[in-house]
């Protein structure tokens, strides 16, 4: 984990996305505009968010593959809250955060506390969270109408049509790189996903730090939730149904080893891009979504062939 | 060896989009047709009607969507087509306010927008085409039961549940036309069955019993044709028959058996067929609101009621024609 061996990967996935553009921008049509530009980045703040907060995770080893269902079963809460309820939109939306945040607490609190390996603790909150919102629901309970104000955070736009959930993302990427790459904290993250015993022993408080982690995780997934709802204009209980698949491949994409150590949030947001464009721009070139899954598959062992060297241990 | 993975992977990449750069043509038409599901053999069918109306017109078609229902994945393919630009967009609609947003910012781009199989809200697309009316369906459902009772005897319906809203509506046509029109058929009951299969099964099976003059089932909810179809046939009164709504592929057995005489549905290959042909004549112009007829090729005139192009009568499944249909 050098620095050159940093910035050779980022430097390949740089080459990736510019490979993509040139492709997509021959064979697809209004590929290269500014206005589809906006639509990816539109479609990605969902995946984007929880792709950040995973890279967190990732970095000290662990994982969360709870995410995907924490977005459905929050968008159910607030769905419920909103519509059913009738409170405010706001106080939904607080609470909707908030039950992400105690759905990453409990991931969190099993993972330190029981010391369950964090795959099988979020591979049973994985069903879990989605269980409840399915549970509470009956799968079929669809809520709509909500006020445009509200709307507006998923389809709304800033000056010159900004997607109006960009800002979101820059800020969480903000807070998660300085999080990671310009804080103690961070260091000591990366330093519990390299060797655990070693990190405790030079007194990083392992504990405290994975909880925030995973706390981390189940609070974006809240506001990822709320992102999504407002861009469908509808909670139901299969929202964000297989994102944490997607996010976790972006974040394996952008040079964040897997098994922890090593962590890059600005390729996470690369990575996620790669992922994000080869989608859209099939779509502009007649192609069916269905290559997207194939090529996807090809990038990831692609990046895991050009990271090889960097095998920690 | 980055070098050469990368050059490996343009080179897929090239070949994976050959083709698709020419898109749509100055003279010819893009449509881009939108399923619920791709992977449902419904849809599936949709699509080979519309394959024969694009070769037919002349207009490259676009096929996309969720290879499982996910309202998700509607939005974003629509997004892309407004991005592309493409002359119509026609949609069976999975979410209808969130799908709406999105039809109705397409129709503010000039992209023309139907529906088809299952409606957006009326503000988000021009025509929607409907593939059967409760008129429609409940004409063709006593049409079979006249015949097959010879214009005379009772009969009783075996209905998804005594809530449900569709069902309901056509139990209502239903009973209109018999006091109208088939006067010598008579409704001894209506039982539900809950969209379960062994439900319409238990059901049956006590209608037979307590009703021994009734000489037919009409079962109007798709898992229930099979399961009254099986009741009838373990009875062993080879004076029962079974007519109703469902699924060829569910029905298809017992058609072969002769307890089921005919099972009533739309022809789905025609709905994909008459929706191409509704986004063509919409694109060129020759559709306007206030229509009320069009043609749409081999399907010859068509009413237009509304906002609504209709599909007409329903499409009866026989011992004859099912094996061509596969859903």
């Amino acid at each position: 984990m050098t620095d050159a061996a940093i910035s050779r990967s980022t430097r390949a996935l740089l080459l990736l996305l510019a490979v993509e553009l040139v492709v997509f921008g021959l064979f697809g049509r209004n590929f290269l505009t500014l206005g589809n530009a906006f639509e990816v980045v539109r479609a990605s703040v969902e995946l984007g968010l929880l792709a950040l907060a995973l890279t967190a995770v990732i970095a000290t080893g662990g994982i969360d593959l709870s995410v995907g269902s924490l977005v459905g079963l929050c968008a159910v809460v607030f769905g419920w809250l909103a519509r059913e309820a009738g409170l405010a939109v706001p106080i939904a939306a607080a609470l909707a955060v908030l039950a992400g945040t105690l759905g990453g607490l409990l991931n969190g609190w099993l993972v330190t506390s029981l010391r369950v390996p964090p795959l099988i603790v979020t591979l049973g909150s994985y069903s879990l969270y989605r269980g409840l919102a399915e549970a509470a629901t009956g799968g079929v309970a669809n809520y709509t109408g909500f006020p445009d104000g509200f709307l507006s955070l998923g389809q709304g736009t800033l000056w010159g049509g900004i997607p109006t959930q960009l800002p979101l993302l820059l800020l969480a990427f903000l807070f998660f790189w300085a999080l990671v790459h310009r804080s103690v904290i961070g260091r000591g993250l990366q330093a519990i996903g390299y060797a655990p015993e070693a990190a405790r022993h030079a007194g990083v408080p392992v504990g405290a730090r994975l909880r925030l982690v995973y706390v981390l995780s189940g609070s974006v997934a809240g506001v990822a939730s709320l992102v999504y709802v407002a861009r469908l204009g509808q909670a139901k209980a299969d929202a964000g149904t297989g994102f944490e698949l997607m996010a976790i491949t972006a974040v394996v994409l952008g040079g964040t080893s897997i098994f922890g150590g090593h962590a890059s949030v600005p390729g996470t947001l690369v990575g996620l891009f790669v992922l994000a464009l080869l989608q859209n721009g099939l779509r502009l070139a007649d192609q069916p979504a269905e290559l997207a899954g194939v090529l996807t598959g090809m990038l990831l062992l692609l990046a895991l062939v050009l990271s090889r060297e960097r095998k920690p241990s | 060896m980055t070098r050469r993975a990368l050059s490996l992977l343009l080179l897929v990449a090239a070949a994976a989009c050959r083709g698709g750069g020419g898109g749509a043509s100055s003279e010819g038409l893009t449509v881009a047709l939108m399923p619920k599901n791709k992977g449902n053999p419904y849809f599936v069918s949709c699509r080979q009607g519309a394959e024969e109306a694009a070769r037919e017109l002349g207009v490259k078609l676009i096929w996309d969507g969720p290879t499982e229902t996910d309202a998700a994945k509607q939005n974003e393919v629509v997004e892309a087509w407004i991005t592309r630009g493409v002359n119509v967009i026609a949609v069976s609609v999975e979410n209808r306010e969130g799908l709406s947003t999105v039809l109705r910012k397409a129709r503010g781009r000039g992209i023309k927008v139907l529906t088809f199989d299952a409606d957006a809200l009326p503000d988000a697309r021009d025509f929607f085409v409907n593939q059967a009316t409760p008129r429609g369906i409940a004409e063709t459902l006593l049409e079979h039961t006249s015949r097959i009772l010879g214009g005379k005897g009772e009969f009783a319906i075996v209905t998804a549940s005594l809530t449900a809203a569709n069902q309901n509506e056509w139990i209502k046509e239903i009973r209109e036309l018999l006091a109208s029109k088939y006067t010598g058929l008579k409704l001894v009951d209506i039982r539900p069955s809950d969209d379960d299969r062994k439900r319409a099964f238990d059901e049956t099976q006590s209608l037979l019993k307590a009703y021994p003059n009734v000489k037919l089932v009409m079962a109007i909810a798709s898992p229930a044709v099979p399961g009254a179809a099986e009741a009838v046939k373990q009875s062993g009164r080879n004076d029962v028959k079974v007519t109703g709504l469902g699924l060829p592929n569910d029905a298809k057995p017992y058609l072969k058996d002769g307890v089921l005489d005919s099972v009533v549905l739309w022809n789905t290959q025609d709905l994909g067929y008459l929706t191409l042909y509704a986004a063509n004549a919409l694109a060129r112009g020759t559709l306007k609101s206030g229509a009320t007829s069009f043609e749409a090729g081999r399907l010859k005139s068509l009413r237009v009621e509304g906002d609504n192009i209709l599909l007409g009568t329903p499409f009866t499944f026989t011992k004859d024609n099912v094996d061509r249909f596969d859903f």
